[in-house]
């Protein structure tokens, strides 16, 4: 183990930490029924390398019910934003887990009611108190029963009470979206319960997991973490030669370089399938080679046992441009930032060079033996999402429908003529349970084209869109190209004499083909027909939005102290090249 | 072999190689505590390929300690 992995480096450079003022914050609470030593140290170091500010609150030990129970307590002191439920199954089930037998079938089956409604309202409580996301491990299955292989002709053993209470709080909260399950029993299977225990260290201190395996631990607490504050990378920038085949296309030739029928060429398949699934899931992936375009295209094309082809890829640089220029394309081409990039190259100088021009690209280091680049791919948690919507799946064609609607302009030439001839059509619609989890992701994650950058869960844009006195609409918009999915949202809020613009924001993407004027002009226009005289709004200005810094301006707002206002009698700028429909 | 085993106890508990001896116990040295001294029991563990006896680690009160230990166990110190 690589000493930067083991406990005693997060321990050491715990203490080290200078208070930084990152833009991503987060207050974590760790409550948990065992020693958690180490695992504070450890996620703060973490998040300080991913550059969260995060604070901590640990209960301390076996505090946790006192902590959550009690309004007042420490722990609702602290204001959670995130916290971390640590249970283990030796303390819930109590001299259960030793005699689960001494007790008759029936109680047994009650208990696992019992003890599925005391953590159930353990959740219910944090999330009441505090509105904290909580991440609730489940309990870890007994490979031990003192029936040993008989066990399974045992009603209600040990095993299954534990199997049952896990499934029954799964199913009972599937409605509470802001309770996450970290799955104890998936890491054991990944790193084996005879590492991650150790009864010298469990007799010692109370330690349920072994100090070694710490670090392994909050590593899978991060992908929670990175979640929440959004660090979701969006795009994987791929070299060719040696990261998605063996050998060099330009020097060995279309025959010979190794991709599908041996040792070496079942390597590079493999990291091709994963690649392939994160793009279904809506992972834009993106090329940059040096390298012949047409020697390398035509792999990509052509070669029987290529699993990623050209119109998997939502940017395609392949040149004798070096590697950052590239990257710089790539992210003004696509619209996103160069912080959503993960960049594999098996090139170290390529590497090197990457990491020390653009910081905010995470560059994986990838090891020379192919044989583990799937693995390492399989292994990074920087693609966490608490929910992927329907969005997210087609957001990869989205991009490819990008690529080619910038082929197309650098074709036509003219814009205006190009935005005609693009056929964008604008559907406004009222919010409704299919459109409620992406409204609410939208408000959590765009920043640039978004006026006010106010947050709003799920439940949150629900309630809105119950209130009559609220407007909550989305706008989707395709082209000739493609269907880009709802991108555009604003909710409204209702006075007699005057509507109050509560959120205006549109997905970065889409910026600048005049769908924000349509979107603002129907609003406007609306609120004439329903004799409103005003209508106002408000740019909060962040360090990202300034796109939209003179969007209001530009409609013909007139800034009046905090506000922005629109007199309705005013005639309205309305694009000519969109066409609106209105679904009610 | 002392080398190596300082070299880790200066390594877990954050402190120059030349303050540590065979001497070196919580009593002398502030950075040793409860929780990192299993680190450094689990690091000496690892690096030397033994594992010690709930009791043995219990014995343990000073750095020259391990080296008693190392001997049963016919690591030449």
């Amino acid at each position: 183990m690589k000493n930067e992995e083991n406990l005693a480096y997060f321990l050491n450079e715990a203490k080290s930490i200078k208070a930084q003022n990152f833009e991503k914050k987060l207050q974590i609470a760790l409550l948990g029924s065992f020693t958690l030593n180490g695992f504070e140290e450890t996620i703060r170091v973490k998040c300080n390398q991913q550059k969260i500010e995060c604070r901590t609150y640990v209960s301390d030990y076996n505090q946790y019910n006192q902590d959550i129970l009690k309004k007042d307590s420490k722990f609702y002191q602290f204001k959670p934003e995130l916290t971390f439920l640590i249970l283990d199954v030796r303390h819930i089930l109590g001299e259960l887990y030793f005699h689960p037998y001494s007790t008759p079938v029936l109680e047994r089956k009650e208990l696992v009611a019992t003890k599925v409604n005391e953590i159930t309202n353990l959740i219910k409580t944090i999330i009441k108190y505090s509105n904290s996301r909580v991440i609730l491990t489940d309990l870890q299955v007994p490979t031990y029963s003192p029936y040993g292989i008989s066990e399974q002709n045992e009603e209600f053993g040990v095993k299954q009470i534990v199997r049952e209470i896990n499934t029954k709080i799964r199913s009972e909260n599937k409605d509470e979206s802001l309770l996450s399950i970290l799955d104890f029993n998936e890491f054991i299977q990944k790193y084996g319960e005879e590492n991650i225990f150790s009864y010298k260290q469990f007799f010692s201190g109370d330690m349920k997991i072994s100090i070694e395996y710490i670090p392994k631990f909050v590593d899978e607490m991060m992908r929670f973490v990175n979640a929440v504050v959004g660090i979701t990378k969006k795009c994987i920038v791929l070299d060719l030669d040696n990261t998605l085949w063996g050998g060099i296309i330009g020097e060995d030739g279309f025959d010979n370089i190794k991709l599908g029928d041996d040792p070496i060429g079942r390597s590079f398949v493999e990291f091709q399938k994963r690649l392939l699934a994160l793009n279904q899931r809506g992972i834009i992936l993106a090329i940059n080679s040096k390298n012949n375009f047409d020697d390398a295209i035509k792999v990509i094309n052509e070669h029987p046992n290529m699993i990623l082809r050209e119109n998997n890829f939502g940017c395609i640089k392949i040149n004798w441009n070096d590697k950052v220029t590239n990257l710089h394309e790539i992210a003004s081409e696509l619209n996103i930032g160069l912080d959503s990039f993960v960049f594999f190259d098996d090139d170290p100088i390529n590497r090197e060079f990457v990491k020390n021009q653009l910081n905010q690209v995470i560059v994986v280091d990838l090891p020379s033996d192919s044989a583990k680049f799937a693995h390492v791919l399989t292994e990074m948690n920087v693609f966490e999402s608490l929910m992927i919507t329907e969005e997210d799946a087609k957001r990869k064609d989205m991009y490819l429908g990008q690529r080619k609607r910038v082929e197309f302009e650098n074709k036509i030439g003219d814009f205006n003529k190009f935005l005609k001839q693009m056929n964008i059509q604008v559907l406004i619609k009222k919010a409704d349970s299919f459109s409620i989890p992406r409204i609410s992701q939208l408000t959590l994650k765009t920043n640039q084209f978004n006026l006010t950058t106010k947050r709003y869960q799920q439940d949150q844009i629900s309630s809105f869109s119950d209130d009559k006195n609220k407007i909550v609409e989305s706008a989707q918009v395709s082209d000739k190209f493609g269907d880009n999915g709802i991108t555009g949202v604003y909710i409204v809020e209702k006075k007699d004499t005057e509507w109050i613009i509560d959120t205006f924001l549109l997905s970065c993407r889409i910026i600048g083909r005049g769908v924000e004027d349509i979107m603002l002009s129907q609003l406007i226009e609306r609120a004439r027909k329903e004799n409103v005289k005003k209508i106002k709004g408000k740019f909060i200005p962040t360090i990202k939005n300034k796109p939209a810094e003179n969007f209001y301006k530009e409609f013909g707002f007139k800034e009046e102290g905090d506000f922005w206002i629109f007199d309705t009698e005013q005639t309205i700028k309305k694009p000519e090249h969109i066409k609106m429909i209105k679904n009610e | 072999m002392s080398e190596k085993l300082y070299q880790i106890v200066s390594e877990v508990f954050n402190v120059e190689l030349n303050k540590i001896n065979d001497n070196t116990s919580p009593e002398n040295l502030e950075e040793w505590d409860s929780f990192n001294f299993y680190v450094l029991l689990d690091q000496i563990e690892n690096k030397f390929n033994i594992k010690f006896d709930l009791d043995e680690t219990l014995e343990i009160k000073k750095i020259g300690d391990f080296k008693k230990l190392f001997e049963k166990y016919g690591i030449n110190t």
